[in-house]
């Protein structure tokens, strides 16, 4: 094996950071565009049929761009954010305009699960907008939308492994210039193995916590 | 009190325009358990909504205790609202929350401190019988106790006006029974103008104190529920009472009275109030030597006053049953012969 133990921790390290960091700021532009999805559609709390026409198609543009070509395709901005746009850090830029529409029209869609009725009721209570968002819509679909983000983290795992391409370090870059390129066939299968495991993971961690917020 | 004032909706769907509302106008007085019935479509719903202003009236005005609440800006609105409790068809709880939490909700939004908040949540699930649910989900609990923990809910802001949306149709009949109850009982107690719509007259008859019949929009009949349920005018107004009174005929009666000999002798007598407490039929029978055969009837009671039908056939003199019809007109008694019936 080219490659020894450490380098795997640190790889594995890398993924880690790129993806936590990523979800983190990816998030941060996410959620409040995906209520903003909701709460502008027609008949909604503030139905503004403007701003979610252009929002729509903003996401829906960076929906659209393969997640590779958006990484090489931002290279000018990331270099201005970062100041470089090789390594880890440069890597969380794409990450974040990868997972932030995404994460906005997974948002999007569970708050749409949550009954009209329970709106109707908040609305007759005599509950502002901000109230309706924060103490019927959020809590009401908490343990949907914790099963949505748990989907835009093992995505943001695959996603991170192709940052190797562009330098980006961690599992994917291991397995890419030694298990792909050098032909080490333990590299590939045990970056693999780790990236399942992370995986697997995120997903039991996310179901345990969809199930246990259900009710508060 | 609230009034409806030429109160119109209109609204679009595809490129067709529905009108919700066709001016109406219905005033429900201060302390009433008003009923408006209707199928569906008629616009119940959206007559309902527009007290509140979940749905805005495309023309016409809403007056709550004299203030009309289209003028009124949004912040405005919200605190009207507060004023306005809410029940609907299928709860609309939060099932993320315990009971206790649902009811403590439009207190939480008006940041009533906490301690507060606990006694008047217990008072109120006192009220409605369910204090030892507090720490429930309301999947939990069956429809019945559902609608109790919404009533709770509504009542949590001491509001003047409640709303109930179809507040029992998706109850069993033992389980609407119980939840009109109390609704009678937070009108007597609490002297909340209640406004309910409905598709079962039974409703109606059960608490309501006034009903307006809603059909495309409009009003086409309105009254106390005295004067509805026991002279209605419109043909729809007809099916809804005939739904609950059943004055039918049953077709084997009909059959025999497709006689036209025997039918000349049949009659149908409506009496109500206090004409029920007399012994009319057997003062009749003996005063003028009739022999009356009662062949249908029923006896139910509105609004507190018993409302009798009877179908009874009179065999005697016909002279004799001339002047006994006569004589129980001239009561608080309602007589027509049966032939229109038979047809």
């Amino acid at each position: 094996m080219l490659v020894d133990n450490e380098q795997i921790l640190e790889a594995l390290w890398e993924t880690i950071y790129m993806t936590s960091a990523s979800f983190l700021f990816s998030l941060l532009i996410g959620f409040p565009l995906g209520i903003l999805l909701v709460i502008t559609r027609k008949g909604h709390l503030l139905h503004n049929e403007s701003v979610s026409k252009v929002l729509n198609i903003v996401i829906n543009i960076f929906r659209s761009v393969p997640f590779i070509i958006l990484m090489v395709a931002i290279i000018p901005l990331t270099r201005l954010i970062v100041g470089t746009s090789i390594g880890t850090a440069a890597a969380i830029v794409p990450l974040v305009f990868y997972a932030g529409p995404y994460i906005a029209r997974l948002i999007e869609n569970s708050l749409l699960e949550v009954d009209k009725g329970v709106i109707e009721a908040a609305q007759a209570m005599g509950a502002s907008p901000i109230q309706i968002i924060f103490r019927f819509l959020i809590p009401e679909a908490l343990s949907s939308l914790v099963l949505a983000l748990t989907i835009a983290i093992v995505g943001l795992i695959g996603a991170s492994a192709m940052a190797g391409a562009i330098g980006g370090g961690g599992l994917g870059d291991l397995a890419i210039t030694y298990g792909y390129q050098r032909f080490d066939t333990w590299v590939m299968v045990i970056t693999v193995a780790i990236l399942v495991i992370l995986v697997q993971g995120a997903q039991s961690a996310g179901n345990l916590l969809s199930k246990q917020v259900r009710r508060r | 009190m609230i009034q409806f004032e030429e109160v119109t909706k209109t609204y679009l769907s595809g490129k067709q325009e529905i009108h919700a509302l066709n001016g109406i106008d219905l005033t429900v007085e201060t302390g009433e358990i008003y009923g408006v019935i209707g199928f569906s479509g008629a616009g119940k719903s959206s007559l309902i909504r527009t007290v509140n202003l979940l749905e805005r009236p495309t023309t016409g005005r809403v007056l709550i205790h004299g203030k009309d609440i289209l003028s009124l800006s949004s912040s405005e609105i919200r605190k009207t609202r507060k004023d306005i409790g809410m029940i609907f068809q299928h709860f609309n709880l939060l099932n993320s929350k315990t009971v206790f939490h649902n009811v403590a909700m439009p207190l939480l939004l008006a940041n009533t401190p906490k301690n507060k908040i606990k006694a008047q949540v217990n008072d109120l699930l006192d009220f409605v019988g369910l204090s030892d649910q507090a720490a429930k989900y309301p999947d939990q609990l069956s429809g019945g106790q559902k609608q109790r923990i919404g009533i709770a809910r509504a009542l949590a802001t001491n509001p003047s006006v409640l709303l109930c949306d179809e507040a029992t149709s998706a109850l069993d009949p033992q389980t609407t029974q119980s939840i009109l109850e109390l609704l009678r009982r937070i009108n007597r107690e609490y002297n909340i103008t209640i406004l309910l719509i409905t598709h079962e007259m039974g409703v109606i008859r059960e608490i309501c104190d006034k009903v307006a019949v809603l059909e495309a929009g409009k009003v086409i009949e309105k009254g106390t529920v005295f004067e509805v349920f026991t002279n209605p005018q419109q043909p729809t107004t007809q099916r809804f009472v005939r739904s609950v009174m059943n004055d039918e005929l049953p077709p084997s009666l009909l059959t025999q009275l497709q006689d036209p000999s025997r039918s000349q002798s049949i009659y149908r007598i409506q009496f109500s109030g206090a004409s029920v407490e007399e012994p009319l039929m057997s003062r009749i029978s003996r005063k003028f030597n009739l022999d009356l055969n009662v062949l249908f009837g029923n006896i139910t009671e509105l609004q507190g006053e018993p409302y009798g039908n009877l179908i009874v056939e009179f065999t005697g003199s016909h002279l004799e049953i001339q002047k006994a019809l006569a004589e129980i007109r001239s009561g608080n008694v309602k007589v027509e012969a049966v032939q229109q019936y038979a047809s």
